[in-house]
């Protein structure tokens, strides 16, 4: 699993059914790509989070039905603990 | 899920029969190109979202559906100019 900083949230109106009303954040990781997950737990802007990704991230919602493929599953309290 | 933008439909008529009548469009992602299921109707222009994996599949229609890109929302507003908290 991965570790990233979340970005913001995305407002996205027209989406499939697949993707239900859950909420979407945007996520840079440590090498500057973007990337955007579902996200179950409510993390703010700034917020150092850990993701998985692949068919693993449709059961972190409770149900298998959510279509994604990379989901928020915690915030990190400290991180990164270099400073 | 990856942030792409539409560059243009892609046009294959000789394909594979699994792939039925999907309408496949050019994604830009960062500096690479592919080619991604549109299930929600994107045109030219459009900053998409596209979902991988398992969930491309049934995104794209049934759970054997071939693609392992599909595109599953458009974005409202992007890149987001005013950089608010």
């Amino acid at each position: 699993m991965q570790i990233v900083k979340v970005e913001g949230s995305l407002q996205c109106t027209a989406r499939i059914e697949g993707l239900k009303h859950v909420a979407l954040r945007v996520l840079q990781t440590e090498s500057g790509s973007r990337l955007v997950a579902t996200d179950p737990v409510g993390a703010e802007p700034g917020n150092w989070v850990f993701v998985t990704s692949g068919s693993a991230a449709r059961y972190t919602a409770g149900d298998f039905e959510i279509l994604t493929d990379l989901a928020v599953c915690g915030i990190i309290d400290h991180w990164p603990d270099k400073e | 899920m990856k942030i792409c933008q539409i560059i243009r439909p892609l046009v294959s008529t000789n394909r594979i029969a699994m792939m039925e009548h999907k309408l496949l469009q050019v994604v830009q992602d960062g500096s690479a190109q592919a080619v991604a299921v549109d299930a929600v109707g994107a045109k030219p222009g459009d900053w998409v979202i596209c979902v991988g994996s398992s969930a491309a599949r049934e995104a794209a229609g049934s759970k054997g559906y071939p693609s392992d890109l599909t595109i599953v929302g458009i974005i409202d507003k992007w890149p987001p100019e005013s950089d608010e908290a």
